[in-house]
């Protein structure tokens, strides 16, 4: 578990530590833990047996591969699984938050394709095959850290619970178009909903961000 | 009035304070996805619960039988109302005898009741809440406030409540489901008499749920730690700032109570622990495994902010002075375990005691209901503002006046209620505001604008209250020449330990970026006390440790100039020049731009790091002068902001829309100027909300929430907030750091969209003023 010490990040060091945190996610599944009575099995042809002969009629979980934030990543998941309570648990990335369960309020959104979508809504074994990118994928990408130091700056946040999700919307956003008017900002957001009304604050930080990133561009090109 | 018994609380000169951009110390935790909430936490080998939730509004059950959910494959284990280990919780054994942690009864839709299952997963825990046999006695409920309070209504408490703190002064015995209470000043019969009119009107304070962003959740385990004798540590987190509490559940102690985490979430309002962050620990010592227990959203819908009432009789004279103020109001008690803060605990404060008018009368009837919990719904207290911002509203229409004249005639000087001068911020506020709006005021119904649509203004002025009463135990360190700042957080979204640091920065001759803010949950600093009425009061606190902390450096700098520590072994490092600060004293130096030098001539200096090697430490315990919100309750005034709003209402749809939004506020002095932004971007916005689109609904027939989720229940999202002017003055007539007060929750509103769509089409609508009740309101549906 993180240490409440080591939460003072700088745009750096968070860098840093999401990137650590998607290197360590695993690859392939080295143990099948069967989600009805927690015995746990070295294959997946072990825990199907189990199911044959102790959960005579449940459906046993099924294996996804799922290409996040560039990396495949093998999941044992129980096929009603959402995308969202995939990612948490089992994947340990908790930058897609739960708040309505509903699609309604944004905070759970990654991008799929290149799209913005709602992970609490997408079913897990809908995914596989297809680029998924969370919060953490854009914080690890170095090309975004105008847009999350932009965001920090002007408090693009206050509770702080919502504020991936916008983040993500805003990634999603401009790379459909680098240079958004504050309009275009607005509708890109609207499907996120802040309770803390942090919403002017998006459309400063993304305008930042935006001017910072075509700085960025020229100077190294 | 103003930071004068303070250090440095007449500074002029600010590098720090008042900067933009500085990011938040936790804000990239927070816009990366690393911040861990309660409902994040996932451990391995990990259990799930579930609270039994009522189905019915107010109901008993009778007899319950797990057998069959027992046996369901991955159940672990299932808690009953009944069970010993349940009895045990929630008991204090000093006072009054409570209700149980748990028990049969339910008293809203949805409350926990009964039963607590723990199993493999949340399906699983489903599963089995749905295998229960459960034979129900279905009570009388009330969800109707008003309807409560009749003769004929249920009685819906099955226990008497222990009064507590926040509970009505007892006007008369408690009758049925009302409580009463009334609170009187001078003699309304005098002041009525005296006055050439009277007015009559109501206001319904509309109810608001879901205010916090996160729904709540814990995970708890219990883990021997070697160094802490023979019992286990428990291990809580999702329940930030109440780790004490919980320890003192489980008659663990505070050393042994462990929560690492920091982020609370938004709290707006809904300040209370949900069972669901209390039961963990319990579940976890019973199965030897970390127990999850989470709120769904729709469960969130628990806490609502008490809807009120409030009927009012005001005579004023033909200048528009009041003489007479008589107020009858009905508020939702909510269930067993509310708080009536925001309800009759604000008769002790108010519009009215801005009002020069000494003639008040506040009666209350509190009526219980099942509508929902009410922990400190304190946001009320500004709201109910609103009854006096609708006065002077209703007489300028009376008399054909602008409301900002009725305002300035009525409200007191800083001193008293006979105090007839202007308070110096309320007339700052308001000469700013007139120009910032082009405030040009006109009758209700008469502009038109050019798209066809009506034009409506409204004004509304509040205290800039820091009503916060904490205490304070500040600590710094100077560690290896940098300034540690140890605090327990928590972070609430206020960037109230950025304010703390940005003061001892300024202090100390520092950047913002030099001070390092240790978060430790150990640590007894905590910056909460309010919102940022509570940050500036803290940051007082901790601008008295910073100049103990500065006083101690220069010692020591003196003493190491000197007398310098030996040269390093084998000579290392080469001769050292000559420490320019030798053969001065303390009271020669300060700490300029990181260094430590020379008052008369700052080129003399050395940095921080190397003028002294030691670690040095400063502590400071105490809290601010009290702020005369808590000595004059309105009765004295200080710092003032005023909010204007502009609408524009179309008559044939019953579309409302807020040009614009103007906010002039005198926090004092301005610590954090990005985050005071936000905050009034949230209040305007929330107030917003409550006016225009939220709106609580029951089915009166069952007591049940027709609308406890985020699709049904509507926010203001990104397209629908208007554009908020803003402008800051600085009076410093506040008395936390520097002369600041804060904003905290006092613009939050019911009234000010509302009052505007009166000016507009000359009808009154109550909150939320949506499409159709505009048309019905204009006859036209």
């Amino acid at each position: 578990m993180t240490d409440a010490k080591d939460m003072t990040f700088t745009l750096e060091t968070a860098h840093v530590k999401v990137s650590e945190m998607i290197g360590a996610i695993p690859t392939t599944l080295s143990e099948y833990r069967c989600p009805l009575c927690g015995k746990i099995f070295g294959s997946y042809a072990d825990i199907k047996q189990h199911y044959a002969v102790e959960h005579v009629g449940a459906i046993p979980p099924t294996t996804v591969v799922l290409n996040l934030n560039g990396k495949n990543c093998e999941v044992l998941i129980e096929p009603h699984w959402t995308l969202k309570r995939t990612l948490q648990f089992r994947l340990g990335l908790t930058g897609a938050k739960h708040m309505c369960d509903k699609g309604v309020c944004g905070s759970c959104t990654v991008i799929m394709d290149g799209r913005a979508v709602l992970s609490c809504q997408m079913l897990a074994v809908e995914c596989e095959g297809h680029a998924i990118q969370t919060v953490e994928g854009i914080a690890a990408d170095p090309k975004w850290k105008p847009l999350v130091d932009a965001y920090c700056r002007w408090d693009a946040m206050q509770c702080g619970y919502c504020t991936p999700g916008f983040l993500v919307s805003a990634k999603a956003l401009l790379d459909k178009n680098p240079n958004p008017t504050e309009q275009e900002i607005k509708e890109a957001l609207s499907g996120n909903i802040c309770i803390c009304g942090t919403y002017p604050r998006h459309a400063q930080a993304i305008l930042e961000a935006v001017e910072r990133m075509s700085e960025g561009a020229v100077t190294n090109g | 009035m103003a930071d004068i018994v303070g250090v440095n609380g007449q500074r002029e000169d600010f590098r720090v304070v008042g900067k933009h951009n500085l990011p938040g110390k936790l804000s990239y935790a927070l816009a990366t996805g690393i911040a861990k909430f309660g409902m994040d936490y996932v451990l391995p080998n990990m259990l799930h619960a579930k609270f039994l939730r009522c189905p019915y509004a107010n109901a008993k059950i009778v007899k319950l039988d797990t057998t069959k959910a027992r046996a369901l494959p991955g159940v672990v284990d299932i808690v009953t109302w009944e069970d010993e280990d349940i009895k045990k919780l929630g008991q204090n054994p000093f006072g009054p005898p409570s209700r149980p942690y748990l028990d049969n009864w339910g008293d809203q839709e949805g409350a926990e009741v009964g039963c607590i299952v723990v199993a493999e997963d949340e399906d699983i825990c489903e599963e089995a809440l749905r295998l229960l046999d459960i034979e129900w006695e279905v009570l009388g409920h009330v969800v109707d406030t008003l309807k409560g309070r009749e003769d004929d209504a249920p009685v819906v408490r099955q226990v008497q409540e222990p009064k507590d703190m926040f509970s009505p002064p007892p006007a008369k015995e408690k009758k049925g489901n009302v409580s009463y209470a009334v609170t009187t000043q001078g003699d309304i019969e005098k002041g009525f008499a005296e006055a050439d009119h009277i007015i009559e009107y109501k206001l319904m304070l509309p109810a608001f749920a879901s205010h916090m962003p996160n729904p709540p959740a814990s995970v708890a385990w219990w883990e021997k730690n070697p160094y802490h004798g023979e019992e286990p540590d428990l291990h809580i987190e999702g329940a930030v700032q109440r780790r004490e509490n919980i320890g003192r559940m489980y008659g663990v102690s505070n050393e042994k109570t462990i929560q690492e985490g920091l982020f609370q979430g938004g709290k707006y309002c809904d300040w209370g622990m949900r069972k669901s962050q209390e039961i963990t620990p319990l579940l976890a010592k019973r199965t030897g495994r970390p127990v999850r227990c989470a709120n769904t959203r729709e469960e969130t819908f628990d806490f609502l902010m008490n809807e009120r009432f409030m009927y009012l009789k005001v005579g004023f004279t033909k200048d528009g002075l009041i003489t007479a103020i008589d107020d009858f109001s009905v508020a939702d008690n909510g269930v067993y375990g509310s708080s009536s803060f925001g309800a009759a605990n604000d008769q002790g404060y108010g519009p009215y005691y801005t009002f020069k008018c000494p003639n008040i009368r506040q009666q209350m009837d509190v009526v219980d209901t099942n509508r929902g919990k009410m922990y400190l719904s304190g946001q009320h207290c500004p709201f109910n503002w609103d009854s006096g911002t609708m006065a002077i509203y209703l007489i300028a229409e009376k008399l054909g006046k602008d409301p900002i004249d009725i305002a300035l005639l009525n409200v007191h000087g800083p001193d008293s209620q006979e105090d007839n001068t202007v308070t110096p911020s309320f007339a700052a506020c308001i000469e700013a505001g007139k120009k910032m709006m082009n405030w040009n005021w006109h009758p209700a119904g008469t502009k038109k604008l050019e798209d066809g649509r009506m034009h409506g203004a409204s004004f509304r002025y509040q205290i800039c209250p820091r009503h916060a009463f904490s205490g304070y135990d500040c600590k710094l360190e100077l560690r290896n020449g940098v300034v540690h700042l140890p605090t327990q957080g928590p972070c609430t979204g206020i960037f109230a330990v950025e304010c703390n640091a940005m003061v001892v920065a300024e202090e100390l001759g520092l950047e913002y970026e030099d001070i390092a803010i240790d978060f430790d949950f150990r640590e007894k600093f905590t910056p909460v006390g309010g919102g940022s009425d509570g940050s500036t009061a803290s940051s007082w606190a901790m601008k008295e440790c910073a100049n103990i902390l500065k006083q101690k450096i220069l010692e020591s700098a003196i003493k190491q100039a000197d007398n310098p520590p030996p040269p390093g072994m084998f000579g290392f490092g080469g001769p050292k020049k000559e420490n320019p600060l030798k053969g001065h004293k303390p009271e020669d130096l300060d700490i300029i731009n990181g260094n430590v030098c020379l008052k008369d001539d700052p080129s003399q200096g050395i940095p921080l790091a190397e003028a002294t090697s030691e670690n040095i430490f400063a502590t400071y315990s105490g809290r601010p002068p009290a702020a005369i919100w808590t000595l004059g309750m309105g009765k004295k005034l200080d710092t003032m902001n005023t909010v204007y709003c502009e609408v524009a209402v179309d008559t044939d749809t019953g579309e409302v829309e807020i040009l614009r939004f103007g906010a002039v506020a005198d926090p004092g002095k301005v610590l954090r100027p990005t985050s005071l932004e936000s905050q009034i971007d949230q209040v305007l916005y929330f107030s917003q909300g409550c006016q225009l689109l939220e709106e609580f609904v029951y089915d009166e027939k069952t007591g049940v929430r027709l609308n406890n989720n985020m699709i049904d229940y509507k926010k203001p999202t990104t397209l629908d907030v208007p554009h908020i002017d803003k402008q800051y003055l600085e009076t410093r007539a506040g008395n936390a750091a520097y002369g600041a007060s804060g904003i905290s929750h006092s613009m939050a509103n019911t009234h000010a969209v509302i009052i505007a769509i009166h000016n507009a089409i000359g009808v009154w609508v109550d909150p939320p003023a949506t499409p159709d009740k505009i048309l019905k309101a204009l006859g036209k549906a």
